[in-house]
């Protein structure tokens, strides 16, 4: 009786599904049908052939919107940005949440507000002065803008990774006779692994993904970052293509969000358990 | 810190130096904490005045500098103009659809993923999947969903046995309503796993008591679970609020604000009034406005949840 009235749980899991994961699957189809049938009237929702040739033709070193420099260059800057982004918030929440900081509490708060304001009330500045210094059109003028909008999500992040780690063991390394260097280097820095981890991914993810600040920032293709690639791709070129390239812009995160699931769903609900 | 080895180490955040004297683990914090306060002043602090100077103020188009200072009229410019309004209160409808259309869904599909049943985790998997696209992905995605001639949408209304033959994106009203659905789209992976793991920290006794008591399914539902999530679902809401109200990409990609300012949010006319049309210290002035409401309606949330919270109190004691 108990399994049968919990049968309904298999239409809604399946209606869900085919909700959230019907525009993913029609942009893969999209990328592996001929033009001529992408164009049709009659739209296919299953393929009866699979067509490699869009994604060939993305992935050519000459093809008008280097998708393939793109990812590279997003690539350098994502790593580029997490890593920096960890290094800065690292001592940041260990000052903010286990030493004697002054005025500790305002921080905070001004993390939190900015994070609440919109981006582009912070923008035209940035402009005016990366036009000024010169750095439009360089990995630099990206990746400050990439790493300050990172930080106070990343504060937060490590922040509750910190917050788990009970304050007894450092104590009880304390009265061991370690110094606060050696507490840091030898006991808190272990037990942050999971959060450095979590910390990279995140930063990584949200570096890949980032549209206003290339587009603002960059214009030439030498610097092309793979989403602003992908939106000059909207009126370049074949919709196969199209759809081939917004598959490869998407497929790193895919591949991690795939693997690191359970982390990022950790990561993105921190706060919901008060 | 001398000859005190032997009371508690002070690590706690609470500790304040004492006769005046800066304890060295305070000098440490501060070491610790000043790059990220430099970076935080730098390019969040500096160019939040800026923006103020420059939203009283002509900017010279060529080289961006302060040309004159013209008081209140780029605000009274904005105020006074239909157009504006217009903007304004299609930006909160907006931000309510997004809130609404995202987190009543969320909330179902949390309830589905805290059952137990086959295929959980590949449905969590997939559920997860748009939140960790880039924006512009979805944007592309959307728009061949959307497409007049051979979109999905259309597609589908074709094989049901209908016309087909909505544009979508040509129409102001259905266009809005177009990129809602796939900003909703974007944000549900999130409102759901924040959901869910609110739901997980009910204690399972408490439904098992219900159930003794004779509460049917509905009842446990209205009676504890829409109770004791209050407090979960506010901080869901000011988030998707805060996140429509940054909407851009999916909007970009989709219609740039288009057909006849359809799709056009205050957002977006900020990056308009700057980067197409040049007039930076009116668009300083439309990002001062944004941010204004985005606080205003965060503090109304903030205050009905107090207010919830001061109500249940009420119940407890």
């Amino acid at each position: 009786m108990k399994a049968l009235r919990r049968l309904w749980v298999y239409p809604a899991a399946l209606a869900v599904l085919v909700v959230i994961a019907f525009p993913l699957y029609g942009v893969v189809l999209t990328s592996i049908q001929r033009e001529q049938d992408i164009r049709s009237r009659d739209v296919n929702f299953i393929p009866r052939y699979i067509e490699l040739g869009h994604y060939q033709a993305v992935l050519d070193p000459g093809h008008i919107v280097p998708i393939r420099e793109a990812m590279m260059n997003s690539f350098t800057v994502s790593v580029l940005t997490a890593v920096i982004a960890v290094a800065l918030a690292l001592p940041a929440t260990y000052a903010l949440y286990r030493l004697p900081l002054p005025g500790r509490s305002y921080i905070l708060a001004g993390l939190v507000s900015i994070y609440l304001l919109p981006t582009i009330l912070f923008v035209l500045p940035l402009y005016v002065r990366a036009a000024q210094f010169g750095l439009l059109d360089t990995f630099t003028g990206l990746v400050i803008p990439y790493v300050a909008f990172i930080l106070p999500f990343m504060v937060w992040i490590l922040g509750a990774f910190l917050k788990a780690i009970p304050v007894q063991i450092e104590e009880a390394a304390m009265i061991d006779g370690a110094n606060r260097l050696q507490i840091l280097v030898r006991v808190v820095l272990p037990l942050m692994k999971p959060g450095i981890g979590a910390g990279l991914l995140m930063g990584f993810i949200l570096a890949w993904i980032e549209f206003l600040t290339p587009l603002l920032f960059t214009r030439e293709l030498r610097i092309l970052t793979v989403t602003l690639g992908l939106y000059r791709s909207t009126y370049e070129i074949e919709i196969g293509q199209l759809a081939a390239a917004a598959v490869l812009t998407a497929l790193p995160l895919i591949v991690l969000t795939v693997v690191f699931q359970r982390a990022i769903s950790q990561v993105i609900t921190t706060g919901a358990e008060r | 810190m001398k000859g005190r080895r032997d009371a508690p180490a002070r690590i706690a955040p609470a500790a304040r130096p004492r006769r005046g004297r800066v304890r060295p683990e305070t000098w440490l914090a501060v070491a610790f904490i000043a790059p990220t306060i430099l970076i935080v002043c730098g390019v969040y602090l500096y160019p939040a005045v800026a923006t103020l100077l420059y939203s009283f103020s002509e900017l010279e188009v060529a080289s961006l500098r302060i040309d004159r200072f013209v008081g209140l009229e780029h605000f009274r410019g904005a105020v006074a103009s239909e157009e504006f309004k217009a903007v304004v209160l299609r930006t909160l409808y907006f931000g309510l659809m997004v809130v609404v259309l995202t987190t009543v869904p969320a909330f179902l599909i949390a309830l589905l993923l805290k059952e137990r049943f086959r295929g959980r985790n590949f449905l969590r998997v997939i559920v997860l999947l748009p939140w960790a696209l880039p924006p512009v992905v979805s944007g592309v995605l959307w728009s061949q969903m959307f497409h007049a001639d051979f979109g999905f949408i259309n597609g589908l209304i074709r094989t049901a046995g209908g016309e087909g033959n909505i544009i979508w994106l040509g129409d102001p009203v259905l266009a809005l309503h177009a990129v809602i659905i796939a900003e909703v789209w974007r944000w549900i992976p999130f409102a759901t796993l924040f959901i869910l793991a609110g739901l997980q920290t009910i204690p399972p006794e408490t439904y098992e008591a219900a159930s003794v008591d004779g509460a049917n399914a509905w009842q446990k539902f209205r009676y504890l679970t829409v109770p004791l999530m209050w407090p979960i679902l506010l901080p869901v809401t000011i988030f998707m609020f805060v996140w429509a109200m940054k909407a851009f990409d999916t909007i970009f990609v989709l219609t740039q604000g288009g057909p006849r300012m359809g799709t056009t949010t205050l957002n977006y006319l900020v990056y308009r009034q700057s980067f197409q049309e040049f007039s930076f210290g009116q668009a300083a002035a439309t990002a001062y406005i944004l941010s204004l409401l985005t606080l205003l309606v965060i503090a109304v949330l903030a205050f009905l949840r107090w207010r919830a919270r001061i109500r249940s109190g009420e119940v407890a004691s």
